[in-house]
């Protein structure tokens, strides 16, 4: 009784072992290829978080975009080289004269992976999903009056004001991705996917999703079978896993390790630099970083080469603006220096004596973390006595909504157009103008370049906004990190992407 | 007997509710909020609102309980604010992970604790139970990710052996399955079993102390026969006491080891409810590891009676 009892729970713990994670049992090797041939295997990719959810207009997590980046398709596309926009769904786009009416023309012949056509519907679907339900991604298309099916192959997108970053908006990423038409309604999107992308949803489970190659797919990939996105959250892990041939991708590569990753010649690693950047900021409105002079000197103060190196290792170009060299944006603007004599002049002129600033950094993001110790050892230097506030993500953001913070330091990710990387910062009224930065000159520079439809004047009144920005410290820009991924050696075809849009369309194994 | 069991159920059931109560009022008092860390710092006003709504969060919290509690009593324990996926089916999909983890992890632990104890305490004082002391304290000292991390480079990469991590199923391959556990269930199980070692030595050197060890002896019986029927048997009930709470421990996630070997199991789960202020799921494993405590607890009483004729429940 009393052994039979025992045996029993062994069996009982055995079957429940057996039973769960059963949804990771779809083997896709060897099934059919892609659309042009494909069937070379299963890609196995490690990413660094699990993804939250893979509803593409309510997911804000880099994590599930790079499985959405394969699955998924937009209007138009960024060209990995120099961001201009380029065909996707959409074939070819016109605007009016008023620049308040686009007109896309859509891609003939295209099947979403539960077969049914691509057509106009699906576009004006998807865009009014997002905007009735105040989805994550619907404040861009805010500038959106309203968008009809002109006929089955041609969508008219009408504007409130003139928007000429709408390719931008709609095509940056695939948060804007197109659904079929009643998707939400005929599907739990946050566990299934039905999209135009190369790939199609095989299997999910925890730590790991599962793609096949779609073979009805309209581009020219895919040629793998399929792709396996792991969970492996620990660099070393995902390293050796890596070098053992178990994975044959991982972006989880500390900065640390980038030098003896290039001697190892059973890994390719490469590095491009991103579109992203990170930041200092200081609260306006509490004393004493509502003085300009205050602001300036913890500008004068700061040693970014010492900063970028202690935070990234040097995988990170310095840099005094948001938008990296490379860049049709990029606006060439960097006024400061390491300077602690004139930082201490700055303060004493101002009257300040004995500055005490709290900086806000998170574990979330380690390199907040390391740069605060540089930034703590810099500003003491100059007379600002800091003290470095670690909190999880969650508290810090709730401390930023509150205003409850002398400095912080974060990031902003994966932006194109100079729209993403300046206007809702820097604005009066901004909805992430957390640092409380009013000034109207700069206010009515980035709302007349939201707007203007010439690109060189675009340009133009978009780098008068910056130095503005820069001068008056809203932001103090301190870096672009490096994009760093590594990959087997039998991986070709894969491109790197400064967006960090992780593509596997064009991507062959056993090369 | 039964009548036993049936009361302690019912005090069960009363201690499931008043942590129920304790673990909502504790998952909101924390601050941070799911919907703004949701949105990252891209925040928006319009769609803060709709998502609080769509939620329940603009409720008052006393509904929000009552409407979590009915739910759960039926089975439901909600929806993720995170992935949008019912918290039970969470919660079932790693559930065999972690029931393999505590199970190889334990009986890795026994394996060392059991000899090395009992050598440790029958020839107390020799070289054996000095390398036993030694043995033990390294194992809890050394930290587990460290020990995780070197086991992996060591079996993973340069003999190349043993997977570096990763989970698979036992239906998916029995083979497979251990092969993937070796790693993980060693690296928790040595910890474990430096602190049951302990508790063995001392259990046991009692037991040796005792007036019925030394009539055993003094009636002639052989030192062999002494230990086996007198003092181990003596010896057990402390150990399955320590045991069962390991057990209830490691039944709660490990959540370095889950991390190190992204093995995903409960652990890795509540933590990241944790970090994203996923209320549903962080109530519904707290809830669950509160049941398996008090499970073994049971179990654990009930094996009392089977050691020790004299303890008896009726």
């Amino acid at each position: 009784m009393r052994t039979s009892r025992l045996v029993a729970l062994v069996a009982a713990v055995m079957f429940a072992a057996s039973c769960s994670g059963g949804g990771g049992g779809v083997d896709v090797d060897g099934q059919g290829g892609g659309g042009s041939g494909g069937g070379g295997g299963t890609l196995i990719a490690a990413i660094s978080a699990e993804p939250d959810k893979l509803d593409p207009h309510a997911t804000t997590a880099y994590a599930s975009f790079q499985v959405l980046e394969n699955v998924y398709d937009t209007l138009v596309v960024p060209n990995p080289e120099d961001f201009s926009f380029e065909p996707s769904l959409a074939t070819e786009w016109s605007t009016s004269s008023d620049e308040r009416t686009w007109t896309f023309q859509l891609r003939e012949g295209v099947k979403f992976h539960d077969g049914s056509a691509f057509d106009a519907a699906d576009v004006v679907y998807s865009f009014n999903r997002i905007i009735d339900n105040d989805l994550a991604t619907a404040f861009r298309l805010e500038a959106v009056r309203d968008i009809r099916a002109q006929d089955r192959n041609t969508v008219v997108v009408e504007l409130k004001q003139p928007a000429p970053n709408l390719l931008s908006l709609v095509g940056d990423y695939k948060g804007m991705s197109i659904l079929p038409e009643g998707a939400a309604d005929e599907h739990n999107l946050n566990t299934e996917a039905v999209g135009t992308g190369p790939f199609e949803l095989a299997a999910t489970s925890p730590g790991s999703i599962e793609l096949t190659a779609n073979k009805n797919y309209w581009g020219e990939g895919p040629f793998v079978s399929g792709v396996e996105f792991r969970v492996v959250s620990e660099p070393t892990t995902a390293l050796t896993q890596l070098s053992t041939g178990e994975v044959h991708w991982t972006d989880n590569i500390p900065p640390q390790q980038i030098t003896s990753l290039e001697d190892d010649e059973s890994v390719t690693i490469e590095t491009v630099p991103s579109v992203d950047y990170w930041y200092m900021s200081m609260n306006f409105e509490r004393p004493p970083f509502d003085d300009p002079q205050v602001r300036e000197a913890v500008a004068y103060g700061l040693d970014r080469e010492a900063i970028t190196e202690t935070a990234k290792f040097g995988a990170a170009e310095v840099n005094q603006t948001a938008i990296p060299e490379g860049s049709r944006w990029y606006y060439d603007y960097a006024p400061y220096s390491h300077d602690p004599e004139r930082a201490r002049q700055l303060l004493q002129q101002s009257g300040t004596s004995n500055a005490q600033m709290g900086l806000m950094v998170t574990d979330e993001y380690p390199e907040t973390v390391q740069a605060a110790q540089v930034i703590k050892a810099n500003l003491a230097e100059v007379g600002i006595n800091v003290s470095i506030q670690v909190e999880d993500f969650a508290t810090w953001l709730d401390r930023q909504g509150r205003g409850e913070y002398d400095a912080f330091m974060l990031g902003w990710l994966g932006n194109i157009d100079p729209f993403g990387f300046y206007h809702a910062q820097h604005t009066c009224s901004g909805s992430n103008n957390y640092q409380n930065y009013c000034d109207q000159q700069t206010t009515r520079l980035l709302e007349q370049a939201a707007t203007e439809t010439d690109e060189d004047q675009r340009k133009e009144l978009y780098d008068q906004a910056v130095k503005r920005i820069v001068d008056d410290n809203s932001y103090i820009y301190l870096y672009n990190p490096d994009v760093v991924q590594a990959w087997a050696p039998d991986v070709s075809g894969y491109q790197i992407r400064p967006d960090r849009a992780i593509n596997f369309e064009t991507v062959k194994l056993g090369g | 007997m039964a009548g036993y069991v049936v009361r302690r159920t019912l005090q069960a059931v009363l201690v499931l509710f008043g942590v129920s109560v304790i673990v909502f009022a504790l998952v909101h008092l924390v601050p941070g909020d799911p919907i703004r860390l949701a949105l990252g710092t891209r925040f928006d006003p319009q769609t803060y609102e709709a998502l609080r709504e769509r939620a329940g969060l603009d409720q008052p919290l006393v509904v929000q309980y009552f409407d979590w509690i009915g739910s759960a009593l039926v089975g439901d324990l909600g929806v993720s604010f995170r992935s949008g996926e019912p918290v039970t089916l969470l919660i079932l999909e790693r559930l065999g992970a972690t029931l393999s983890l505590a199970l190889g992890a334990i009986i890795v632990a026994l394996v060392i604790a059991v000899p090395l104890g009992l050598v440790s305490a029958v020839k107390r004082r020799s070289p054996a139970d000095y390398f036993a002391t030694v043995v033990s304290q390294a194992g809890i000292s050394i930290p587990e990710f460290w020990m995780g991390i070197l086991l992996i480079l060591l079996f993973g990469l340069y003999l190349d052996i043993l997977p570096p991590g990763g989970y698979v199923p036992f239906g998916e391959g029995p083979g497979d399955w251990l092969l993937h556990l070796l790693l993980p269930a060693v690296t928790v199980g040595v910890v474990s079993g430096s602190i049951l070692t302990r508790f063995v030595r001392s259990s046991v050197l009692e037991a040796l102390g005792q007036d019925y060890t030394r009539t055993a002896r003094a009636k002639g019986l052989r030192e062999g026969l002494v230990l086996r029927r007198h003092v181990v048997r003596n010896a057990l009930v402390p150990v399955v006491t320590v045991t069962g709470v390991q057990l209830a421990y490691l039944l709660s996630g490990v959540v370095v080891v889950e991390v190190v070997f992204s093995w995903n199991g409960l652990g890795l789960l509540a933590l990241q409810a944790v970090e994203s202020r996923d209320y549903p799921v962080l109530q519904g494993a707290v809830l669950l590891f509160a049941f398996f405590f008090l499970l073994i607890n049971l179990l654990v009483d009930l094996l009392y009676a089977y050691l020790d004729p004299r303890i008896s429940y009726s």
